[in-house]
């Protein structure tokens, strides 16, 4: 028994179906927000994965483009929160269903 | 086989604390196992050769974006409503969605022929920041990507700051600068 590439693809596949179901059904803001952050680590792995699966120079590109995923859920994440203490402000309650300010 | 063996320990970790943030009802816990989760995952970079992804990982993630977060729950004090339910009664319909969302990718994965290719590239500081910042008329341009993040990641903390701060020239503002 070695390690296949198709494990760690199933990995992936497991943390990012954890990190919708935590996006989709929890109801504290909170996490909902860990839950993206979860799918994303989970692209990241895939990524990762399926660079190991090409020859060599195509290889590196699946290693940099985790690096710009990377900072651009630091962006993500520092918005977010940002919006959240905004919302947090005004409605006192980390609870989703009562932003429904618009109407959605 | 050693590397299943590690594999399989990591895998098993970051798994089971990405459940622990499905099923912790503190937001703070859940934030914790989620940091551990990304440390298992940053071992299991390092595990297939690419180690500078995992520190970038274990800094920028674990560290900075975790860090962040578990800052905001602290301040804002999140427990505050624990009698609220921890999930929706459309939960009900949105779990077997994603299970079966799983179940076909899953199939998918499993039924598509995937191996390691011998000749992979190790991505070490010194090949990463070589392509990274590859200048070259005919390289791969990555270099300009990373000029974008910088501007990306400035507008971001800017935005952050605006949006946190009380509001700009309001009287509550101008008394408070008045006093100091």
């Amino acid at each position: 028994m070695e390690l296949q590439a198709s494990y760690i693809q199933i990995v992936a596949l497991a943390l990012f179906t954890i990190g919708l179901a935590v996006t989709l059904t929890r109801r504290n803001v909170f996490f909902v927000l860990m839950g993206i952050e979860l799918a994303l680590n989970a692209v990241n792995l895939s990524l990762i994965g399926f660079a190991k699966t090409l020859p060599a120079a195509a290889s590196v590109a699946g290693q940099i483009l985790p690096l710009f995923t990377i900072a651009v859920a630091a962006a993500e994440a520092c918005v977010g929160l940002a919006m959240i203490i905004l919302i947090f402000k005004s409605q006192e309650s980390v609870d989703i269903d009562n932003y429904s300010n618009m109407k959605g | 086989m050693l590397a299943l063996i590690y594999f399989i320990i990591l895998g098993v970790i970051a798994v089971g604390s990405a459940l622990c943030v499905l099923l912790s009802r503190h937001p703070l816990y859940g934030a914790l196992s989620l940091v551990v989760s990304m440390v298992s995952l940053a071992g299991i970079y390092g595990l297939l050769g690419s180690p500078f992804v995992g520190v970038v990982q274990i800094m920028v993630y674990a560290g900075a974006i975790m860090m962040l977060l578990t800052f905001v729950i602290m301040v804002l004090n999140g427990a505050r409503d624990s009698k609220t339910p921890m999930f929706d009664k459309v939960s009900l319909f949105v779990f077997p969605a994603i299970l079966l969302l799983a179940a076909l990718l899953g199939f998918a994965l499993i039924s598509t022929p995937l191996a390691f290719n011998a000749e992979t590239l190790r991505g070490s500081v010194a090949l990463t920041s070589e392509t990274l910042f590859n200048t070259n008329n005919k390289g791969p341009g990555y270099f300009l990507l990373f000029e974008v993040i910088g501007l990306l990641l400035l507008s971001a903390m800017i935005a952050a700051v605006l949006l946190a701060k009380k509001n700009l020239g309001s009287k509550e503002t101008e008394e408070i600068t008045e006093v100091h």
